[in-house]
């Protein structure tokens, strides 16, 4: 005798709903987690190197009038060096955390650290 | 026929997916006004002025309006560098001590808001810095530490009062020879404003542009909340933070100096890039970083720069006077915000503190 709480249209709504969830919770998840390092030379991208994915240290070398290397570590990314005078660029260390920035004006190379989506910052803008 | 055969149409069943659906719609609703129009958002960086520009646009033909904004701000700085031999301020200079100058009509509005603000500032800012600026040479890859026999030749061409300007004419004149103009601490802010006029005049619906250490907003953000920008940490290189506070804004202008942007050290002493026009040396105060927040670029940049050396009190007098606000950071970590942006204003660092 079937049950009068639960009837067989009643599970393919449960099913159903279980199903929507699934999706969301899988959607949600297969957004990487940690921040994702955007590196620029002269306004042009040359990567994006999601910083929970980098598993051994490697460098990256861009030349220019100036030459840097940009040190790629696991949770981290830095300039290592640079031929640049000021070393500011060096001097910034290293960034691990989204909406840090480094930028070597003298190479016109820039490194930011973006939030797990690849899109937003945490801020807008920063003065100073 | 049975009804419990044709369960699909049954009333109860109906209602149920009705309200599956709608809630299914809800959420995507809401997934879309969380994250939807980033889809729309673009990001572009580019360099100008000796600055990293970053632009960051919502909406229709975002990427063109980028790039036109990026070409104003070039032509802008080929209108008024000093180091662009073709250049409205190159022009006066070369004619200091002779001949009436033609500038265009916004080098003239511009020459005259650093006037202005000059002569509120008593002096405290100063355009026509350029001799003794030149002497130290921050903006090179070798800046020097002047000698007090040259600070004292070349200070006596540092008056803006020797400034003159036809704005009805737009014609500009140093009165006197070896006089220079050198707008570094309004260029900034005022490529701010040149992007932010051209954002109007587009389809985008809203952007950010910072300019160096100058951020202008344009419009609100598509979901409604304020513009989050953070005030850079003056101590970052030893804490490791970028970010010492932030500002939650509806919109506007902002711009800060810092002690900490160009520095070099010398027999053990550091010396900084804000000078003071009287002296010519860098300003020594408890200040290490002035934020100022206004309704136009090149007036933020050029008030930071006339509060840093004017120093807390006098400085606040003079934002009063603009109807501008700012965030004075001292030395021992002590911040004193003006009273227009107490409740924008939000410390983020345990080390910082706001002053008695």
């Amino acid at each position: 005798m079937r049950s009068n709480l639960f009837r067989r249209q009643d599970f393919i709504l449960i099913f159903i709903c279980l199903l929507v969830a699934a999706a969301l919770f899988l959607w949600f998840s297969f957004t990487p987690s940690g921040g994702v390092a955007l590196i620029e030379q002269d306004g042009r991208e040359i990567g994006r190197y999601p910083l929970s994915q980098i598993k051994e240290s490697q460098t990256l070398r861009l030349t220019g009038d100036v030459d840097v290397e940009i040190l790629l570590e696991p949770g981290a990314v830095s300039f290592y060096s640079s031929t640049c005078p000021d070393q500011i660029c060096v001097r910034t260390g290293k960034l691990t955390k989204p909406g840090e920035a480094a930028v070597c004006l003298p190479a016109r190379v820039s490194i930011r650290i973006l939030s797990p989506s690849g899109e937003s910052e945490i801020y807008d803008g920063i003065t100073g | 026929m049975k009804a419990k055969n044709n369960w699909l149409y049954s009333k109860k069943t109906v209602a149920c997916m009705s309200f599956l659906l709608l809630l299914i719609a809800v959420v995507i609703f809401w997934l879309w006004k969380q994250y939807g129009y980033r889809d729309s958002r673009y990001e572009s960086s580019s360099f100008a002025m000796g600055s990293f520009i970053q632009q960051t646009l919502y909406g229709a033909g975002a990427e063109e309006t980028a790039n036109e904004a990026a070409s104003a701000i070039t032509e802008l700085e080929n209108r008024i560098s000093w180091r662009v031999d073709t250049s409205d301020i190159a022009a006066i200079n070369d004619n200091a001590g002779s001949e009436w100058v033609e500038i265009q009509p916004e080098t003239t509005e511009l020459l005259s808001l650093c006037l202005k603000v000059a002569e509120d500032a008593e002096g405290a800012y100063d355009p026509t810095i350029l001799p003794v600026s030149r002497l130290w040479n921050f903006d090179s890859e070798d800046p020097q530490l002047p000698s007090q026999k040259d600070l004292e030749t070349y200070l006596p061409y540092v008056n803006y009062k020797n400034l003159r300007i036809d704005t009805e004419q737009n014609l500009a004149s140093l009165r006197n020879h070896y006089m220079a103009i050198d707008l570094g601490s309004a260029g900034k802010g005022a490529a701010c404003d040149t992007a932010v006029s051209i954002y109007e005049e587009s389809e985008i619906s809203c952007g950010i542009i910072a300019v160096g250490g100058s951020v202008g907003t344009f419009g609100q953000k598509p979901d409604g909340s304020l513009w989050e920008i953070a005030v850079r940490n003056p101590f970052s290189e030893t804490d490791g933070e970028t970010a010492m506070g932030v500002l939650s804004l509806e919109g506007g202008f902002l711009s800060t100096s810092g002690s900490y942007e160009k520095t070099f050290t010398k027999d053990g002493k550091t010396y900084h890039h804000l000078l003071d026009p009287k002296t010519g040396m860098p300003v020594e105060n408890n200040l290490v970083s002035v934020t100022v927040v206004s309704d136009s670029g090149a007036l933020s940049d050029i008030l930071s720069t006339a509060c840093f050396v004017l120093g807390e009190e006098k400085g606040t007098a003079l934002l009063e006077k603009y109807g501008a606000d700012g965030i004075f950071i001292r030395d021992d970590r002590t911040v004193s915000v003006t009273s227009g942006l107490k409740d924008a204003f939000q410390i983020a660092m345990e080390e910082f503190s706001y002053a008695e």
